[in-house]
């Protein structure tokens, strides 16, 4: 065989809870990361990742204990991001629980925070996490949460975060995000030909259809999938069996 | 009671291992000291951080872990565990125990690294069998070369690249991949190895 794509969940938190509502099987908000991220794993979600949206330093110092909590009861791995500022953020953030870690504004401040944490942990747990949205004539690198603009282009930017130690790269749409109307297929594609290290895209998913064009056109590795999972419009399920009929490699659930 | 170890390298999460460990009912112990952690009937080699960094916190004791797995002691080492068997590692500088003889190289693949779910197809070992575990969560650059494929127990394979997903030589068994990140059915693909390791 070889690499199965990937179907990854993707939680809002802060405060070491769950933030926007999610709908599951006709539970809606449960709130505790842990009691989702479970639930997914089970539905056969390949991976989790928990993007701390916190405002305050005190809700983030909740997010170690949340990371140690979920690393106890989940079995697939887990990505921590959002407010990691340098490596030893990335070593607190493992030692607690989480095995990747999303590094986003921190890197476009300064680069060398991927490669300090690569050396440290390995290239396989530093995830290069980089926001773009849309202008004329092609696109442009956003900080903080999709709200600065920096002086960069997605395409180069991210060869250089792998150049630097990054394992992998979560490449989000800024315009596309929630927007379910489909992946930023262009970009993608751009992106996931110009490295040589695995790609998820992220940002747009409206339907399961979607998640197979990223993964066929945009050439991702792994897709990452939320809001039309929280709301219960498809399920992880609904998604691989999908994938799978169009010829897609992925991971089945045993029944 | 028996007693299952787990070397703590200094870097990265123990807490998934840890608890799918504790799963089986033995009692599980974290030791950062390597003689120390010897001093165990079933030890854990987990697979997190680069090799340079992991030789250099085997190598004062390298001699006495060698020889406490040449003289039998049941090992289970995960991912870059599993590369510390082999003598040596494009990674890094550094020795490994040099239980198994063989190097570790770089992946050839496109993509690198090798991060996601693909395929462990069994050659000898039972425990993949019971556990119903086809297909593993794998994160890493490198891979273990033996120089005897015999010791090989199970294979995948990315792009043209076949490698080892599993070996054992004696009562030192490997992983490439995570079991503890492979679902339930890698739990319990663990658990089967640890209960086959203390019977």
């Amino acid at each position: 065989m070889t690499l199965t794509r990937r179907i990854i969940v993707c939680l809002d938190v802060a405060g070491g809870r769950v933030v926007k509502g999610v709908q599951f099987e006709s539970l809606r908000d449960v709130g505790d990361p842990v009691v989702l991220a479970e639930r997914y794993e089970r539905a056969g979600a390949d991976e989790i990742v928990y993007l701390d949206i916190s405002a305050s330093a005190e809700e983030r110092a909740t997010l170690l204990d949340l990371a140690r909590r979920t690393a106890e009861r989940l079995f697939v791995p887990l990505t921590i991001g959002g407010g990691i500022r340098t490596a030893d953020d990335v070593g607190r953030a493992l030692r607690a629980g989480a095995d990747k870690v999303g590094i986003n504004s921190a890197a476009l401040e300064r680069p060398e925070v991927l490669t300090e944490s690569a050396e440290r942990f390995g290239a396989q747990c530093v995830v290069a996490s980089i926001d773009a949205r849309r202008e004329k004539g092609g696109w442009r690198v956003y900080s903080r949460g999709g709200r600065t603009p920096t002086e960069r282009e997605p395409i180069s930017w991210a060869r250089e975060c792998v150049e630097r130690g990054a394992g992998e790269i979560l490449l989000t749409s800024i315009d596309r995000d929630g927007a379910r109307d489909g992946y930023d297929l262009e970009l993608t594609r751009a992106v996931a030909d110009a490295v040589h290290v695995p790609v998820i895209a992220s940002g747009g998913a409206g339907n399961a259809t979607h998640v197979l064009d990223a993964l066929r056109q945009g050439h991702a590795d792994a897709a990452l999938v939320a809001g039309i999972l929280h709301d219960g419009v498809t399920t992880v399920g609904a998604i691989k069996t999908l994938l799978a009929d169009a010829g897609v490699l992925v991971r089945r659930k045993a029944a | 009671m028996k007693r299952v170890t787990l070397f703590d390298y200094g870097a990265g999460n123990l807490h998934s291992l840890g608890k799918a460990l504790a799963e089986t009912g033995y009692e599980v112990r974290i030791e950062t000291d390597p003689r120390r952690a010897t001093e165990t009937d079933l030890l854990v080699l987990p697979g997190v951080g680069a090799f340079q960094l992991a030789a250099e916190r085997l190598a004062p004791a390298r001699e006495e872990v060698r020889t406490a797995l040449a003289d039998g002691l049941p090992t289970i080492g995960i991912c870059l565990g599993m590369q510390l068997l082999f003598d040596e590692s494009e990674e890094g500088k550094g020795r490994g125990l040099g239980v198994i003889p063989g190097r570790v190289e770089r992946i050839r693949s496109p993509r690198v690294p090798h991060i996601g779910w693909n395929s462990v197809e069994p050659s000898g070992e039972k425990a993949f069998a019971r556990a119903g575990l086809d297909v593993a969560y794998y994160a890493h650059s490198f891979v273990c070369r033996p120089e005897d494929e015999s010791v090989v127990t199970a294979w995948t394979t990315e792009a043209e690249d076949r490698f080892p997903a599993a070996v054992r030589a004696g009562n030192v068994a490997g992983v490439q991949f995570h079991p503890e990140k492979s679902s339930r059915e890698g739990v319990t693909f663990l658990a089967e190895m640890v209960r086959e390791a203390l019977r």
